[in-house]
């Protein structure tokens, strides 16, 4: 069909018809005489929603009839009283708006006098009832137009169903747990398994059916931003106008997905965003002909998937924060901080240009609540970039899965950086501090953050390379497991209030993870300069070599950094076959460290295959593993490993000195 | 309870299990021992002790300690899951006597969350008031 969006047109239909729902229930009770005055009010507030919705899409004979609703709502709720006989007519007024929205009708003249004679009719409330008939007065009629065509469902397009959002979380939540059962019965068939080509198949069969049902139950949950942003363009215009500006307003990735939850509370946050970028941001056209710049401001709304996020980015071509303003920021850690903290543009010294911190707290903390980041990026005189970084969908999450005080915590992929090993912490400022890419960055302990009790970690200690809200930390903890997707769960109203936390998700072996919130993590009072550890100092190099073997990469970078730190050269590789061509060329390797599951040739055959080949047999070999069963144990023993370790419980001071006994230091 | 009886309605009370690892909430409130997978959906786990106000034999905590196993903290025992106004949370209890029938407890101990005790073959057992246990959660209470 022409005319609005189909995906509008869908989303209009749905919520007409949930609403028209809610007034036949409480038409019914009105009817059976049991009417609250809340009753009143909540048909009111449907029936204006439904006619402002209606209104904005052009479906005029809706709006006109749920107008109709309304007069008669408003006329019931000034005399405080609601006439059981009115529940009828209501009630086909509701049904006919039902089969309108649907398209299945044509409007019906004969009720919308029958409306209006209610709605004018006597003063008393109980006359409200008898004045239905036809003899009464029928007010304005003629002024209605109907142009408009009533909504028909695309023709040809699948038919639609409304369901609970709340059992599309439950189909998530079951296919999560068959995911964990299916991961599972894979670690305990073993890779032996394998062997068996019809076991094989229908593990590799059931994993990608899973998948499938998994993105399918996501995407359930997912809606195009153009749900909301089609009345922006209109909203920019409007402000415009009002502020007496000439902007152009561009939308770019409006078909971009992203979870229903986060789209409904998007509107208000862009719309601020929009408006600072107008009423702040975009020059006069006079102030702007004379920096040299056109006439015409130019704002931006851009939207793109970025893997399991997605970013949307307002942006204008404004006079941006002025320098003051950015040397201030400088001084308060990063734009961001500074314009979003709360209240910050009521400060008396703001001019007009820090005006474009208004609401911007209240924005942070909507995206934040969602699992995001914002990110302000200003040039004075350039304008002004506004960075959002939403989960694409609330339901999954790739995270970090990092280790503190035998607790497992899962931060945002998205917000890590790198994972670098803090040693010796120089302080900056009384501040432990760490070196990241040439940059000096604070150093927090993670358990220190969230309000863990816990000793400080101890030697060298992995860091995560977090960045949030434009600030930066490094954050340390025991271990760094790895990267997963994980189904987000809500943590529940018992602990809605508990600021740190995003939500929990259950992993694999049913351990219950935290996922915390990375703006608190890089906002974090720094260390005490006092616990910092000292770090170890640097061992002598040697020629040995270690030759660290991990198809995951974040790992096996954790693991090099740890083991460069203590002073030896690393080589890595990514795979079984990948270690032994490193083995063949590169005669230094003295050690490998290797996992076991990894694609190709796994950690055990490597083993075997060292311990075959006569110049290397001896080469003493360590396997790393997530899962440190008691059979894998055997199974790495029996090919001749001379270590194992199990990740969960893996610290670098157990690598380290692991390493140091096998190289004989 | 750490040698002491209580009662909750048996309409609050959904079912008795054995509590598997549960993962400590830094920064929550001292009662939270913290959260358990409770087939796939996240329970808050209480200190019924704790939230009773008396003190625990042998104190048997919730600090986290980094176990060679899968578990993050020592299990606390067995918990009661308890529904009520919406939420629901996990108590740990030490060992559940079984359902009975009482007559309306006097309300004259009625203290804190306790709606008042019956004594039931020499045994004072205190009533728990469940509007009340949950009004403690309910909202933004850090």
């Amino acid at each position: 069909m022409t005319g609005p969006d189909t995906d509008l047109v869908n989303l209009f239909q749905d919520e007409v018809a949930q609403r028209l729902d809610q007034m036949d229930s409480v038409l019914l009770t009105a009817e059976s005489g049991n009417a609250e005055a809340a009753a009143v009010d909540s048909l009111f507030r449907h029936a204006h929603t439904i006619k402002g919705a209606a209104g904005m899409l052009g479906f005029e004979h809706i709006q006109v009839l749920a107008h109709a609703v309304e007069d008669v709502l408003a006329r019931v709720r000034a005399a405080a009283a609601f006439p059981p006989e009115l529940a009828a007519l209501l009630l086909r007024a509701t049904a006919a708006l039902r089969a309108m929205t649907a398209g299945t009708a044509e409007p019906d003249d004969d009720l919308l006098d029958e409306l209006a004679a209610s709605a004018v009719g006597g003063d008393s409330p109980d006359a409200g009832g008898h004045d239905e008939g036809p003899g009464a007065p029928a007010p304005a009629q003629a002024a209605i137009s109907r142009p408009a065509d009533p909504p028909a469902r695309a023709a040809g397009s699948p038919h639609t169903l409304r369901v609970p959002a709340g059992k599309i979380d439950h189909l998530l939540d079951v296919a999560g747990e068959i995911m964990q059962y299916r991961s599972r019965l894979g670690h305990t068939l073993g890779p032996e398994a394998q062997a068996f080509p019809d076991i094989a198949e229908m593990l590799s069969t059931g994993g990608r059916l899973l998948d499938d049902l998994r993105d399918t139950a996501v995407g359930m949950r997912t809606l195009p931003l153009s749900v909301i942003t089609a009345a922006l363009p209109r909203a920019v215009r409007d402000l415009a106008r009002a502020a007496g500006k000439d902007v152009d307003f561009a939308m770019t990735g409006t078909e971009t997905q992203i979870d229903r939850v986060i789209l409904e509370s998007l509107p208000e946050a862009l719309t601020h965003l929009l408006r600072n970028a107008v009423a702040h941001g975009i020059e006069a056209p006079a102030e702007r002909e004379s920096a040299g710049k056109p006439r015409r401001g130019r704002i931006e709304l851009r939207a793109a998937g970025r893997g399991s996020m997605v970013q949307i980015v307002v942006t204008d071509d404004g006079r941006g924060a002025c320098p003051e303003v950015i040397d201030a920021a400088g001084r308060e850690g990063s734009l961001t901080d500074l314009l979003a903290r709360p209240g910050y543009s009521t400060a008396p010294e703001v001019t007009e240009a820090a005006g474009r911190g208004v609401g911007l707290d209240a924005v942070r903390s909507q995206v934040s609540s969602a699992g995001g980041t914002l990110d302000i990026r200003s040039e004075p005189g350039r304008g002004m970039d506004v960075v959002l970084l939403l989960p694409l969908s609330l339901a999954l999450a790739e995270v970090v899965l990092a280790q503190r005080g035998g607790a497992v915590y899962g931060i945002p992929l998205a917000a890590t950086e790198e994972v670098i090993s803090v040693g010796m912490s120089p302080t900056l400022q009384g501040r432990p501090s760490a070196e990241v890419r040439g940059q000096p960055v604070p150093v927090t302990d993670m358990a220190a953050a969230l309000g863990a009790d816990e000793p400080p970690p101890g030697g060298q200690a992995p860091g995560l390379v977090i960045s949030a809200g434009g600030r930066r930390a490094v954050v340390t903890c025991d271990a760094v497991l790895g990267t997963e997707e994980v189904m987000v769960k809500s943590l529940g109203p018992v602990l809605a209030g508990l600021p740190g936390y995003t939500g929990a998700a259950i992993l694999g072996d049913g351990r219950v993870v935290l996922l915390v919130d990375p703006s608190v993590l890089a906002r974090a009072p720094a260390l005490a300069a006092g616990t910092a550890v000292p770090g170890a100092a640097p061992a002598p190099a040697a020629p040995a070599k270690v030759l660290v073997v991990e198809d995951s990469f974040t790992v096996r970078e954790l693991q090099r950094s740890i083991i460069e730190a203590a002073g030896y050269p690393v080589a890595t590789a990514r795979d079984g076959r990948d270690a032994l061509d490193v083995l063949r060329s590169d005669r230094q390797i003295a050690l490998v460290i290797t996992d076991v599951e990894m694609p190709g040739l796994d950690g055990i055959e490597l083993t075997r295959a060292i311990r075959a080949d006569a110049a290397r047999s001896s080469l003493p070999v360590v396997i790393v593993t997530l899962h440190g069963s008691e059979e894998v144990w055997r199974r790495a023993m029996d090919a001749g490993a001379d270590e194992f370790m199990a990740k969960h419980s893996f610290d670098q001071q157990a690598l380290l000195s692991c390493v140091e006994r096998l190289l004989g230091r | 309870v750490a040698a002491e009886i209580y009662a909750l309605p048996v309409q609050n009370a959904l079912e008795v299990a054995d509590l598997g690892p549960v993962t400590p909430v830094p920064g929550a409130r001292p009662e939270l021992v913290g959260i358990a997978n409770m087939r796939g959906q996240i329970l808050p786990v209480m200190d019924l002790a704790e939230l009773l106000g008396i003190a625990r034999e042998g104190q048997r905590t919730a600090t986290p300690e980094p176990q060679q196993g899968t578990s993050p903290t020592a299990p606390p025992g067995r918990v009661l899951v308890a529904e009520a106004a919406g939420l629901r949370v996990g108590f740990t209890v030490d060992e559940v006597h079984g359902v009975a029938e009482f007559a309306g407890p006097s309300a004259e101990a009625r203290s804190g969350v306790l709606a008042g005790t019956v004594l039931s073959d020499g045994q004072l057992i205190g009533f728990i008031d469940v509007p009340r246990l949950f009004g403690l959660f309910d909202g933004t209470q850090q």
